[in-house]
C-alpha cells in the first residue's frame, strides 16, 4: 500500500515535470520569435508591387469596342453593360455607353480573355473601396482611367513581393533596386543553352 | 547597515525649522507619497499596455502600434482618452447602485495594496508591520466587486463571468497565501521592507527564489490567476461568455476593470520583486562596490545613487516579470474552469502545504541560512 501510493506520488512528480519542460519548450518558441523581423507591409505607405498576371480592377478602351458583347457572354453572371444602337448612316453598332460594377465583378478575367479586340485589360488597381457601392459602378469614363502605378507613385515605397526577391532573401525593405530575382530569364537560359552546344 | 535617504524625515524638519507644529508638518508630507504612487501606478499601468501591444506584436512578428507617438508611445493615452469620452450606459433592467459600485470596489483595494510596495528603505508610504497580510486580505475584495458587477450586468454572460472570477479568485488566494507564508516565515516579519531587508546583504546570492524554488512557482501562478492573465482569464473567455462581466460596461466604468486589471499585474510583479527578487536590492551589493572602489558609506552622493538604483532595480525586476507574463500570453493557452480547480486545489495547494512545511523544518535545521 504505501509502495502503490509513493508510485502514485513519483508518477504525479514526472507529470509535473513534463508539463513543466513542455511550457519551457513553448515560451523558448515565443522569445525566439520576437528576435524576427516582421514582414509587415505598412499599407497606405509602403505596398506590394502586384505581379504581372495580377487581376485588379479591368481597364476598358471606348473606341476599340465593337459591341460584340463577347464580354457579357462569358461573364459568369453577364456583368457588362454595353449600351449601343445601330447606325444606318455607317451600317455599324455605335457604342453609347459601357459599364462594369466592381461591387460584383469577381475579377475572373474572362472578359478580358475573350475580348475579339482587346479594349479589356487588366490593371493593378486593387484598392477600390467607396463609402456608396454604387461609386463601384464604373462607367467607360471610369473604366478608362489608368491607376498610378505602385512604383511611380511618390507617397509610396513599393516592396517586391516573395517570388520577386533575390535567393535567400526573405525581408523585400532596404532592398537595392537593382537587385535581382532568383532564377533567369528565359533568353538567358537559351543562352546558356547556346554556348553549351 | 545605514539607512539611507529619509526624504519624510528631512521634509518634515524642513517644515518645523519653518515653525510649522510637527502635526501640521507631517500633514503637509503625507499627500505627496500617496499621490506620488497613485501617479506612479497609473504611468505603470500606461507602460504596461504600451509594452502588452509591443512584445505581442514581436511575438507574432507584427510591428505593433507605430504610429501614435514615437514607437507608438502614446496609444496607451489615446485608449484612456477615448475610455474618458465614451458614453456612459447603464443597461436596462440593472442594477443600477451595484452596476457602479462594481468596478469601484475591484479598483479601490488594488490601489490601496500600493501602500506596503516599498522602493527603498524608506521609499514606501507607510511600513505597516502586517504589510503582506494587508495585500493578501484587501485582494480578496475585489471578488466581491466582481460578482457585484457580474450580478447586476442582467446579462448571463456577466453572470456567469463573475461567478467563474470569484470562483477563481478565492481558490487561488489559498496558494497564494501557502507560498507568502513560507516567505515570511523565513523572514519572521510580514513587513514588506523587513522582508527585503532579510534578503539583501548577499547580492544575488541572498534572493529569497534561490531559498524558496518551489513557493516563487507556486507564487506566480497563483498571481497570474488573480489577475485573470492569459493561461487563465475564463473569466472573460471571449469565445464563451463575450467579456465576462465587463460585457455590460462601457466608458470609464470599462476603464476602471481595464485599469485595475493592469494595475493588479504591475502589483503582483513588483510584490514578486519584493518577495523573491529581493526588491531594491542590486545584484552586486552595494556598500561592497562602494568599499571596493573607496567611497564611504556615509558619503551623500552614494545614498542619493543608492536610492535611485533601488528604485531602478524594483521597477526593472517588475517590469521583467510582466514581460514573462506577456510572453506566457501567448504561449499558454486558456485552461479550461475545471482544470483551472484541478490545478489551484490539487496541486498548488498540495504542493504549497508541502513548501511551508519544508521550509519550516529547514528553518529549524538551518537556522543560519533559513532566517532561525
Amino acid at each position: 500500500m504505501p509502495l502503490k501510493f509513493l508510485k502514485q506520488v513519483s508518477d504525479y512528480a514526472k507529470e509535473t515535470v513534463q508539463a513543466a519542460r513542455y511550457i519551457g519548450q513553448g515560451l523558448s518558441v515565443t522569445f525566439d520569435h520576437m528576435r524576427r523581423r516582421p514582414i509587415t507591409v505598412q499599407y497606405p505607405y509602403e505596398k506590394l508591387i502586384p505581379s504581372e498576371r495580377f487581376r485588379g480592377r479591368i481597364h476598358f478602351e471606348f473606341d476599340k469596342c465593337i459591341s460584340c458583347e463577347v464580354c457579357v457572354r462569358v461573364c459568369p453572371i453577364n456583368l457588362p453593360v454595353v449600351d449601343w444602337e445601330f447606325d444606318k448612316a455607317s451600317k455599324k453598332k455605335k457604342l453609347n455607353h459601357y459599364s462594369i460594377d466592381f461591387g460584383v465583378c469577381i475579377f475572373c478575367g474572362n472578359c478580358v480573355e475573350f475580348c475579339p479586340t482587346n479594349c479589356l485589360s487588366m490593371t493593378e488597381e486593387y484598392d477600390l473601396s467607396t463609402y456608396d457601392r454604387h461609386e463601384l459602378n464604373f462607367d467607360n469614363v471610369a473604366l478608362g482611367r489608368l491607376p498610378y502605378k505602385v512604383t511611380e507613385d511618390p507617397m509610396v515605397t513599393p516592396l517586391r513581393e516573395l517570388v520577386y526577391l533575390p535567393k535567400g532573401v526573405m525581408e523585400p525593405h532596404g532592398l537595392p533596386t537593382d537587385a535581382r530575382r532568383a532564377g533567369m530569364l528565359p533568353e538567358e537560359i537559351a543562352q546558356q543553352e547556346a554556348n553549351k552546344k | 547597515m545605514n539607512p539611507g535617504i529619509d526624504l519624510q524625515g528631512t521634509f518634515i524638519e524642513t517644515l518645523m525649522d519653518l515653525g510649522l507644529p510637527a502635526g501640521v508638518a507631517k500633514a503637509i508630507w503625507m499627500p505627496l507619497p500617496m499621490g506620488l504612487m497613485l501617479i506612479g501606478a497609473t504611468m505603470g499601468v500606461l507602460v504596461t499596455t504600451w509594452l502588452e501591444r509591443k512584445i505581442s506584436a514581436a511575438a507574432q512578428q507584427r510591428i505593433g502600434p507605430d504610429f501614435m507617438g514615437p514607437f507608438g508611445l502614446l496609444a496607451p493615452v489615446a485608449d484612456g482618452l477615448k475610455l474618458v469620452f465614451k458614453e456612459d450606459v447603464v443597461p436596462a433592467k440593472s442594477d443600477r447602485i451595484l452596476f457602479t459600485l462594481g468596478p469601484i470596489i475591484v479598483v479601490i483595494p488594488i490601489f490601496l495594496s500600493y501602500l506596503i510596495v516599498p522602493f527603498g528603505q524608506n521609499l514606501v508610504i507607510t511600513d505597516v508591520g502586517t504589510g503582506i497580510f494587508l495585500w493578501i486580505s484587501l485582494s480578496s475584495i475585489a471578488p466581491i466587486g466582481l460578482l457585484m458587477a457580474g450580478y447586476a450586468s442582467n446579462n448571463k454572460y456577466a453572470l456567469l463571468g463573475g461567478l467563474r472570477a470569484a470562483a477563481q479568485s478565492i481558490s487561488y488566494e489559498i496558494p497564494l497565501a501557502l507560498s507568502v507564508l513560507a516567505v515570511v516565515m523565513m523572514s519572521n516579519s510580514l513587513s514588506t521592507i523587513d522582508i527585503v531587508e532579510q534578503q539583501s546583504g548577499y547580492g544575488i546570492l541572498g534572493w529569497n527564489i534561490w531559498r524558496q524554488p518551489a513557493g516563487f512557482v507556486i507564487f506566480w501562478i497563483a498571481a497570474l490567476a488573480e489577475c485573470e492573465r492569459m493561461p487563465f482569464d475564463l473569466p472573460e473567455a471571449e469565445e464563451e461568455l463575450v467579456a465576462g462581466y465587463q460585457t455590460e460596461y462601457s466608458g470609464m466604468k470599462f476603464g476602471l476593470f481595464y485599469l485595475s486589471s493592469y494595475v493588479n499585474l504591475v502589483l503582483s510583479a513588483l510584490l514578486f520583486a519584493v518577495l523573491y527578487l529581493g526588491g531594491w536590492d542590486f545584484p552586486i551589493p552595494l556598500n561592497l562596490l562602494a568599499n571596493l572602489v573607496g567611497v564611504s558609506d556615509d558619503s551623500s552622493w552614494l545614498q542619493v545613487v543608492d536610492a535611485s538604483l533601488g528604485i531602478i532595480m524594483t521597477v526593472f525586476k517588475a517590469y521583467f516579470l510582466v514581460f514573462l507574463a506577456i510572453l506566457l500570453r501567448w504561449t499558454v493557452p486558456r485552461v479550461r474552469i475545471d482544470q483551472l480547480l484541478d490545478l489551484g486545489w490539487k496541486f498548488l495547494l498540495p504542493v504549497g502545504l508541502a513548501n511551508l512545511l519544508l521550509t519550516a523544518a529547514l528553518k529549524l535545521t538551518f537556522p543560519v541560512a533559513f532566517g532561525g
